[in-house]
Parts: structure tokens; C-alpha cells; sequence
């Protein structure tokens, strides 16, 4: 009897768990989905900025120089230093593309630098004075409907923060990781050789 | 009286010399402003530039884009067509003498800025492009393979500066040979 009272016991608790597991769960995800969005909806609507340099594309903006890309109330915004900005919805981004480039630093004086230097010393130079950059690649659209492509050098790791900027607010990112991937390997292999 | 003679005579032979020396350009210029009169003038002709095709190379998403803005840039810069339409522009389709221009890329050899500095012989960045000038009926006017590459200075993505550079020089050039004015007759 005693046994027979158990096993009913075990019955209906093994009956009323999953009910109250379910329960407790969508409890749980309830409560995470309202602590979460509120905070998401901030940061997409929060101001961004990071310096870049923009190498060519972007809307009005004059190319090899340095400045500050911003996204700010729906724009993806860029000012040159101490330059009246320009910028684009961020609506009319297409899609967003990330890859990595080594280059030299030191622009044109160091070249020039290099090359006058006695007994092939600007090569030494060369050998050590470069640096890895992100390089973020932007398509978007006119208001014709044409297509325009952007680029932007970035610090490096910064193109990814960029990037999950727009992702969050809603532009669509094809995922190009494999090709930041392939160039540094090939960047790599170049190097080494 | 002698020394003057000779001065006078140095002098118009100095001003021949120079008017043989500078006379080349002019002759150049003359041609130039000629072209755009003759059966096909492209200042007539509007070109939609088409975005890069690189399916069949391993090419860096930045590389197509640059290639397709410097393009634009670059016809631009040469004043010879009505108009410069982008992919996907509307205003296009109203054009009335529309060609459209197509990039596939054939080849890329990857370089390195840092190779190149160090060796000055290895790390070249080279482009290789088939480009076409076709009509609005498929009909291909213009084709010619480019070349685009950097050597010894600049970074990798000068290479479309000066495939783009190219391209635009060799439209120029085919403007009075017979595909387009075959194109004209066309039309």
C-alpha cells in the first residue's frame, strides 16, 4: 500500500514539475527580455564616434584624409578635422564589409626619409615601420537609387566595433569575416617571405 | 651691321626652334578638339558604370569598390560623356544614348606595401581587367583588357587608381575607331 502511495506521490510531482519548469522558464525570459531591450534600444540610439581616415567614396568628403566617423540620430556622420562634417542615412547603407590592410606609416616624409638614408638603412626602416589597420568598406545608396562605395581606414579592432554599431542599428552586415581572415594570413605570408 | 645680322638671324632661328618644339601639342590639342565632332561624339553618350565583377577571383571587397569609385571619378575627369550614372540610378533609364560600362576582373596578384619598400623588386599589387562598353541591346562597342598595378610606392589600393586611370584612358582613346561608330550606325 505504502508502495502503491509513493509511486502516486511520484506521479503527480512527476506530473506537475514540467508544468511549473515551463512556467518558471517563460518567467525568466519574460523578465530578461524587458531588463534587455530597453538597454539595446539605448545603445543603438546612443552616439558613436571613432577616428578613421577616410581613403575614398564617402559623400563630399575629400579622400586620404583624417577625421572623426560618427553615428549619430540616424546618420552615419564624418568631419574632417576642423571641417564642416558630411553624412549619410544609415538607412541607405547596403551592407557593410570589414578586411585588414599592413601599411607603411609615415607618409610621404618618411618615404623620402627612407630613400635618402645611406647603405640601404631606409629598408631596415621600412621592415619594422608598418602597421596593421582595419579597413571598412561601406555601400550604400543615393537618393537616385545609385550605388556608392565608401572606405575607411580604422585602428586596428576598431572596424569591428564600427561595424556592430551599424549592425545594431538595423544595417544589414554580410559576414566577411573570412576575408579579414584570408588578407592578414596573406599580409602574414608576405611578410615572412 | 654684321653683329646685328647674325643676332637677327640667331633670334628667328630661336623662334623657329621654339615654334617647332611647342608645335606637336597643338597639333595634339587640334585632334582632340576634333574627335568629339566626328560619327560618335561621347560628350553625346551617357555611361552607367556597372559595379566590379570579380567572381572568378579572390579579389577584397574594398579593392571592387575602390575600383568602381575611382572609375567614376576618373570618366568624370575626362568631360567626354553627357552624363556618369551609377548603378542602379534611376535617371538612367531616361537617357537616350546610354552605354554601359562592365568590369570583370581576369586576374589579381595580391602585393605587400611593406615587401615593396624593403625590396623594391617584390610585393607589386597588379589588376588585370576585361572592361566593355555595351549597348542597351547587349551589343558590345568597346573592349580592351587593362592593366593596373603599383610597384614602388603607395599602398595596395593605389592599383585601382591606376587601373581606373587606365580604363578611362583607353576609352578616350578608342573614341574615333570603328566599334563605336559601328555602335552609331546601331543606333
Amino acid at each position: 500500500m505504502g508502495l502503491v502511495v509513493s509511486r502516486n506521490r511520484k506521479n503527480t510531482y512527476s506530473g506537475r514539475h514540467p508544468i511549473w519548469r515551463v512556467l518558471a522558464l517563460l518567467i525568466c525570459c519574460t523578465l530578461t527580455a524587458l531588463a534587455q531591450s530597453p538597454t539595446d534600444r539605448e545603445h543603438a540610439s546612443a552616439p558613436f564616434s571613432v577616428r578613421a581616415t577616410h581613403l575614398l567614396g564617402f559623400e563630399n568628403a575629400k579622400s586620404n584624409c583624417n577625421g572623426t566617423l560618427s553615428i549619430e540620430n540616424g546618420a552615419l556622420h564624418f568631419q574632417q578635422n576642423g571641417k564642416t562634417g558630411t553624412q549619410i542615412k544609415v538607412d541607405s547603407v547596403r551592407d557593410v564589409f570589414l578586411g585588414g590592410e599592413s601599411k607603411q606609416v609615415g607618409g610621404l616624409p618618411m618615404t623620402m626619409g627612407k630613400a635618402a638614408a645611406p647603405f640601404g638603412g631606409g629598408r631596415v626602416v621600412s621592415l619594422f615601420a608598418h602597421k596593421k589597420y582595419d579597413i571598412l568598406s561601406l555601400e550604400y545608396l543615393d537618393t537616385d537609387g545609385g550605388i556608392h562605395g565608401a572606405i575607411f581606414q580604422l585602428g586596428k579592432g576598431q572596424g569591428e566595433v564600427v561595424k556592430n554599431e551599424l549592425s545594431n542599428r538595423g544595417v544589414p552586415v554580410t559576414s566577411h569575416q573570412d576575408q579579414t581572415a584570408k588578407q592578414n594570413s596573406a599580409e602574414v605570408s608576405h611578410e615572412n617571405n | 651691321m654684321k653683329t646685328t645680322k647674325v643676332s637677327s638671324i640667331a633670334f628667328a632661328a630661336a623662334i623657329f626652334v621654339v615654334a617647332v618644339a611647342l608645335s606637336p601639342p597643338a597639333r595634339c590639342q587640334a585632334v582632340a578638339v576634333e574627335s568629339p565632332g566626328r560619327g560618335v561624339s561621347s560628350g553625346q553618350w551617357s555611361v552607367q558604370v556597372d559595379q566590379v565583377d570579380s567572381r572568378n577571383v579572390d579579389l577584397a571587397y574594398s579593392f571592387q569598390i575602390a575600383i568602381y569609385e575611382n572609375l567614376v571619378d576618373e570618366l568624370n575627369k575626362t568631360k567626354r560623356f553627357e552624363h556618369i550614372f551609377r548603378e542602379g540610378d534611376r535617371s538612367a533609364g531616361e537617357a537616350a544614348n546610354l552605354l554601359v560600362l562592365k568590369t570583370t576582373v581576369e586576374k589579381y596578384t595580391r602585393g605587400s606595401e611593406t615587401q615593396r619598400a624593403v625590396t623594391s623588386v617584390s610585393g607589386a599589387t597588379k589588376l588585370t581587367v576585361r572592361t566593355q562598353l555595351v549597348t542597351r541591346d547587349g551589343k558590345v562597342a568597346f573592349e580592351r583588357t587593362v592593366d593596373g598595378n603599383v610597384r614602388f610606392f603607395g599602398s595596395n589600393l593605389r592599383a585601382t587608381h591606376n587601373l581606373a586611370h587606365n580604363m578611362a584612358k583607353a576609352i578616350m582613346r578608342s573614341e574615333s575607331e570603328p566599334p563605336t561608330a559601328i555602335v552609331a550606325g546601331q543606333l
